[in-house]
């Protein structure tokens, strides 16, 4: 059978998973929800500081947006990861199509994701408001990013979940990593300091490579199509990073699609 | 013809399994889990990998609507076959298919979510098993009376006795109404209220021409339910046939292997007990025996050297290991005056008022004064019982009701 129709078949599973995500997630704790939120916020103000103290100033709107959407990719590295792992009994006893659990784990971070965004809005209309400005008309396209976002995030947790399965280790690896793709992401920064460092040092060619990471695409065409006074860079960079990140999630696809029926096995 | 498409149809559906060289390897890495140091360490080291074979080169068929039972010694690959069917794991060569739903009563209550309610653990295992959401909210009062916990609905499963788990689980999952359902020793927990509910939704099962693959210890439940038995042994379909004759093999050939509860044996071998034989009511060698009918168990033996008044011994235990019975030559006031030699004597049981279940007989001979053990084999021989009255227990009393 056709996986997307397997997965359409097992449709209800996948929104009962998503809502057993989503439960399990605010039950225990009383802020419930409110932590998702106030998580990055605390982030956003100590970003805020700590580049106050360098001496660099990045709008406070500029942080919010980055952390909020980097907060979205964590949370799916993290869950993702022990997506499959964690469910072990039930990957070793029951047949449904595998690729439910990392699609489950993707849907109910992007509803966490989808919910701060409002959130978000609301503390971005206000902050622009204090310089008499307001949000751009470009925001209708913030959808296409979104469902960009979305699909990245979703290759990496295909790529994640079954390396997992794999190498129960891979924990600490991912630790490491994930801190510095975090460093070469301006989400606690703006593209436009990354420009100002490459201008000052003449290798604009910088600014282009840092732009291969899909993350730094991501984030800086949020902040584009939300602030009136940034500028998506239309360059070659960009575009690979958008190509990276289609390549990055065919691959997971068909890795996942290769490893999924022996996933049993593993445990 | 626009006929001939229906015979076709259903000429290429009798079918409900068919495996054809079906073959599964499990790579052996010990008990850790695996990790990136671990494959590093172990490609320096040139390891080839360990492998073990559950399924080897098997093939079958089993028709729609038949009931098979899979017997065979622990380790043999029973669970693997009904995962193979199941399709939770791939095999390794070969191929397996499954034409129609299967579902399988392995995996009761291995979707339930400790944190959610019980309430909440029905939709989601429901969910996961592929039952449309209508169809458990309509089931919902069935489900829940079946597993008898209405009181706990709205408490986390965390708190919940096993028991409960699992007869939640079975009540969940015997709502998919699937074509082929796959068994797996579940029918061993619960009390024997709720085990006699699950016989009845199996026997239900059968009536509605469904397929059944059954794999069980409890051998009296095999013959009883099973069209045919599969005996597995590691990993090759050994052989297969009428349930009493396969049992019988299986009792005979390989249950003895893989010891019964402790199977051991001891003794000086002055005299050898050298061979056994289990005889049914019409005389003939069996494995499997009628509740309240004759029962006979013919002990060959060797005397190495002259042994004056031997004691012949023998115990009887459960398949768990509960002690039902035990007595001697001497205490039965038989008196073996010397032996020397081969020999055989019978013990006879009429009628034996075992009830049902799988037994072990224990055998020893030792000297009238009880200081020399000559040989004991303990938990030796297994042989089961069948009961085909309406009495409930393991041991038959001798009851009988009047008015006073």
């Amino acid at each position: 059978m056709n996986i997307f129709s397997d997965i359409i078949a097992h449709r209800e599973l996948l929104a009962n998973l998503v809502m057993r995500n989503l439960k399990s997630r605010y039950k225990d704790s009383v802020l419930g929800f409110l932590w998702s939120i106030l998580t990055p916020l605390f982030m956003a103000f100590i970003y805020l500081l700590f580049l106050r103290i360098l001496a660099r100033g990045v709008p406070m709107e500029e942080i919010l947006i980055g952390v909020f959407a980097w907060q979205y990719t964590a949370q799916c590295i993290f869950n993702g990861l022990t997506c499959i792992t964690d469910n072990g009994n039930l990957v070793k006893k029951v047949y449904f199509p595998r690729m439910i659990l990392p699609l489950a784990t993707t849907i109910s971070n992007l509803v966490n994701f989808l919910l701060t965004l409002v959130v978000q809005f609301v503390l971005v209309a206000i902050l622009l408001g204090l310089h008499g400005q307001s949000i751009g008309s470009a925001v209708i396209a913030l959808p296409v990013v979104v469902a960009f976002h979305f699909l990245f995030c979703f290759g990496i947790v295909l790529f994640l979940s079954c390396a997992n399965v794999y190498f129960r280790d891979l924990e600490h690896l991912v630790n490491v990593l994930v801190t510095a793709l975090f460093f070469v992401t301006p989400a606690m920064y703006s593209f436009s300091m990354v420009e100002q460092i490459v201008a000052a040092i003449h290798l604009p060619v910088l600014a282009e490579i840092y732009m291969l990471n899909p993350m730094a695409v991501i984030i800086t065409a949020y902040r584009a199509l939300i602030l009136p006074g940034v500028a998506f860079p239309m360059t070659a960079g960009a575009g690979g990073g958008v190509l990276i990140a289609a390549a990055f999630v065919f691959a997971a696809y068909f890795l996942f699609q290769k490893l999924q029926k022996n996933f049993s096995d593993m445990f | 013809m626009p006929s001939a498409s229906v015979p076709l149809c259903l000429l290429i559906k009798m079918n409900a399994i068919e495996a054809r060289n079906l073959s599964k390897s499990y790579r052996l890495q010990g008990s850790v889990a695996p990790t990136m140091f671990g494959s590093l360490a172990r490609m320096f080291r040139h390891e080839p990998p360990k492998l073990l074979w559950a399924m080897d080169n098997v093939s079958f068929d089993v028709r729609r609507g038949e009931t098979i039972g899979v017997i065979g010694p622990n380790g043999a690959g029973k669970s693997s076959l009904l995962s193979l069917i199941a399709k939770t794991t791939a095999p390794t060569s070969g191929s397996i298919s499954a034409h129609g739903r299967v579902s399988s009563l392995l995996e009761l209550g291995a979707g339930f979510h400790s944190e959610l309610t019980g309430r909440e653990n029905i939709f989601l295992n429901g969910a996961i098993l592929g039952i449309p959401k209508a169809t458990l909210a309509r089931r919902f009062d069935d489900i829940v009376d079946f597993a008898g916990i209405r009181e706990f609905l709205d408490m986390p499963v965390k708190f919940y006795s096993s028991g409960m788990y699992v007869r939640l689980g079975f009540a969940i999952a015997v709502e998919m109404d699937p074509d082929i359902l796959l068994i797996d020793e579940v029918l061993a927990v619960g009390d024997t209220a709720f085990q006699i509910k699950c016989l009845a939704r199996i026997r239900d099962f059968q009536r509605r021409g469904k397929t059944l693959v059954f794999v069980s210890h409890a051998l009296q439940t095999v013959e009883e339910f099973c069209g045919r038995v599969f005996l597995i042994h590691k990993g090759k379909l050994v052989c297969e046939g009428k349930p009493a004759e396969v049992i019988f093999k299986y009792l005979k050939e390989y249950m003895g292997e893989g010891g019964g509860i402790h199977a051991v044996e001891y003794g000086s071998r002055d005299v050898e007990i050298t061979g056994v034989r289990f005889i049914n009511a019409s005389g003939e060698e069996a494995g499997t025996f009628a509740m309240n009918e004759p029962f006979a168990v013919e002990v060959s033996y060797h005397a190495h050297k002259r042994v004056d008044r031997p004691v012949f011994g023998f115990a009887v235990k459960t398949g768990n290991g509960f002690f039902v019975y035990g007595s001697n030559t001497q205490i039965a006031g038989f008196h073996m005056d010397r032996i020397e030699g081969q020999g055989k004597i019978r013990l006879k049981i009429n009628p034996l008022t075992l009830m049902q279940g799988n037994f072990f007989l224990s055998l020893s001979v030792h000297s009238w004064d009880h200081s020399v053990q000559y040989h004991r084999l303990e938990d030796w021989y297994p042989f089961v019982v069948k009961n085909s009255t309406q009495e409930q227990g393991i041991f038959r009393l001798n009851s009988e009701w009047e008015k006073v």
